[in-house]
């Protein structure tokens, strides 16, 4: 598969679909991405969070094809590390070692930089975001604002072609969710916002809507979207959180 | 969590729990004061019967936890062929067999909320060293309730790291591990004080 | 009195939890089963009596028939195999465990909490287990101890970590390690 000379992210899903204890989450998943700007769209429980893993490469899928540039990431592991970054709704079950420094270099030694090289790259990541203060900082001491930039960080830190953002904003007060939001659009590369939220995927170029593991729609963002929030005003006068499932 | 109570019903499933416990006892005790091979021998069979007498997929759920037992018998037989004594070997193996056999029907065969009876029932006489049972019953609900909890923020933490790792998890993620479960440690005391927690109150 | 039971509940929950998380690895692709791990923490943590309570409460859901040892093991049947003598060592390895980190005060707390867990967790546990493993298979104590020799370099090594991460822990939440905070 050529590259394209914008060097877009290509992600690519053939009939995707996965199961889990013999639950459906996800069914017959057909798209193909390839904007600087792209979201998921969804109810909780919709299997957006499942999709991101799917295309992050961290969970295989029951069938079909889920591709990124061409490479199947579930299986080349090193390739995914240089091409996707994923970016989680937690940082208590996401940050891993008690330090800034430690946190952000990880990954940078992960990818096989030496001890010295990371360790330059993390005070420049550090620098580019206006953070060099934070190189020697303990993680406990940090406010869940700032334990979100470190997550960030850390990913912008290995560069990856396109950063999946899954749910990234949940519980972050109007300012933090600026600030981050800010320095999320300032990445080069391609960003893929999974949210339950219309308002966190305004300017994107093309927005997936995903109801019970299906896609209701997909295209340019404000159609979708615009869409998208009729039907869950609707819903919203019914009832259906009545309904127990299996 | 689904306990390991056997969904096929049988006739012991009724039996007070207490007593198939102290027949367990009494019985692995036996055991292992039995010596002749003959003797073993049938009370394997005995107990083969038994599983079976519960149709077959409650006899191959049994079979499939003897498993645990194989490094023992490879151990066994091997040690006693080497030394010739394979008569006791023998013994060995069908008093293991019984005996884990035996504890595994009890297990099959009591409800868990049975056996949570039985340790209130046997727990009763601790309440005067100090031990409060409304706290065991709630410490109980509660690891039932967390343990799957705990266990998604683990492996949240496993998938975060093989995101930025193509190596599996090494020891220190059990660091931040350790730091979530004592949050939820906090979060789970508020929330039973704010429920009335343990010290009764007093009537005004 | 909640704060103490939630304690208990959780850390029991992390033994449970650490059977059904996947292997972990030393750092350099040798997998480990972390329970046992949960029990060394338990005891650097939480203290002797905590420490002790959690792993008891752990055991006592095992036995009514929860499959909460790794690989989905549980009920009655995992008090009736050879190696039943090892769990019987659980909670007495986490007293002493947390007893040496409680009252050794002298020295850094990671060293203090892997010697712990060295004494504690690993030479109590073999003891009881290695006891066990003799009544089970009709062998004397020296031949039973040397079936179970194998394990113990492997287990010496999550006593280290169980100091290491000890140690960490203390650094960044002090309060938390019940075993030294006296306030």
């Amino acid at each position: 598969m050529t590259r394209n000379p914008d060097n877009i992210t290509q992600i690519e899903l053939s009939d995707l679909c996965f199961a889990v204890d013999g639950k459906q989450i996800l069914q017959a998943i057909t798209q193909q991405i390839s904007v600087r700007r792209s979201g998921i769209v969804g109810r909780n429980g919709s299997g957006k969070s499942t999709l991101a893993r799917i295309i992050a490469g961290l969970v295989a899928p029951t069938s079909g094809l889920a591709r990124l540039n061409g490479h199947d990431l579930v299986k080349d592991r090193k390739q995914a590390l240089r091409d996707v970054g994923i970016l989680f709704q937690n940082p208590d079950q996401q940050i891993i070692f008690p330090t800034v420094r430690e946190e952000i270099s990880f990954g940078l030694r992960q990818l096989g930089r030496s001890k010295s090289v990371a360790d330059q790259m993390t005070q420049d990541t550090l620098a580019g975001f206006g953070k060099s203060h934070w190189i020697d900082a303990h993680i406990h001491t940090l406010s869940q604002g700032q334990k979100h930039l470190v997550c960030l960080m850390a990913i912008v830190a290995m560069s990856p072609k396109l950063i999946i953002l899954d749910e990234p904003f949940t519980g972050l007060d109007i300012p933090t969710k600026a600030q981050l939001t800010r320095a999320l659009a300032q990445y080069q590369g391609s960003l893929l916002h999974i949210s339950h939220d219309p308002a966190d995927l305004a300017g994107y170029d093309y927005v997936i809507w995903l109801e019970q593991g299906a896609v209701v729609q997909s295209g340019r963002a404000d159609d979708v979207l615009h869409a998208y929030i009729a039907e869950m005003t609707a819903v919203g006068g019914s009832d259906d959180i009545a309904v127990l499932s299996g | 969590m689904i306990s390991l109570s056997s969904p096929v019903k049988t006739r012991a499933h009724d039996w007070p729990a207490g007593m198939k416990l102290a027949g367990l006892c009494a019985a692995t005790i036996v055991l292992f004061f039995i010596e002749n091979l003959a003797v073993h021998a049938g009370i394997l069979v005995a107990v083969t019967g038994v599983y079976l007498s519960a149709g077959a997929l409650f006899f191959m759920a049994g079979l499939r936890q003897l498993r645990v037992l194989w490094p023992f018998v490879v151990i066994v037989a091997i040690w006693h062929i080497w030394t010739g004594e394979t008569q006791q070997g023998a013994v060995i193996l069908l008093r293991l067999l019984s005996a884990l056999a035996l504890a595994n029907l009890v297990t099959m065969t009591t409800r868990l909320s049975d056996m949570i009876d039985v340790v209130r029932l046997l727990t009763r006489p601790l309440a005067k060293l100090g031990l409060n049972p409304a706290a065991l019953d709630m410490a109980i609900a509660l690891v039932i309730r967390l343990t799957p909890v705990l266990a998604q923020k683990g492996s949240n933490l496993t998938q975060a790291w093989r995101a930025r790792s193509p190596r599996k998890p090494s020891w220190r993620i059990l660091l931040p591990f350790t730091v979530l479960a004592l949050d939820d440690a906090d979060h789970v005391a508020q929330a039973l004080r704010a429920r009335g927690g343990f010290t009764p109150l007093k009537d005004p | 009195m909640e704060k103490n039971i939630a304690l208990i509940a959780l850390f029991a929950a992390v033994i449970a939890a650490l059977g059904l998380i996947p292997k972990i690895t030393l750092g350099f692709g040798v997998p480990i089963t972390a329970q046992t791990l949960g029990v060394m923490l338990c005891g650097t943590v939480l203290g002797a009596r905590r420490g002790t309570l959690s792993v008891l409460l752990f055991l006592l859901l095992v036995a009514i028939g929860l499959p909460l040892l790794s690989g989905g093991r549980g009920g009655l049947g995992a008090f009736a195999t050879p190696s039943a003598g090892f769990l019987l060592g659980w909670p007495i390895g986490a007293f002493v465990t947390g007893w040496i980190v409680e009252k050794w005060r002298g020295a850094p707390l990671g060293v203090v909490a892997t010697v712990a867990a060295i004494i504690g967790s690993i030479v109590v546990m073999y003891v009881f287990g290695i006891a066990g493993l003799a009544v089970a298979l009709d062998k004397s104590l020296s031949e039973a101890a040397f079936l179970v020799l194998v394990f113990v370099p492997g287990d010496v090594i999550k006593a280290v970590i169980a100091g290491l991460l000890t140690a960490a822990l203390f650094k960044s939440r002090p309060a938390s390690v019940l075993s030294r905070y006296d306030g």
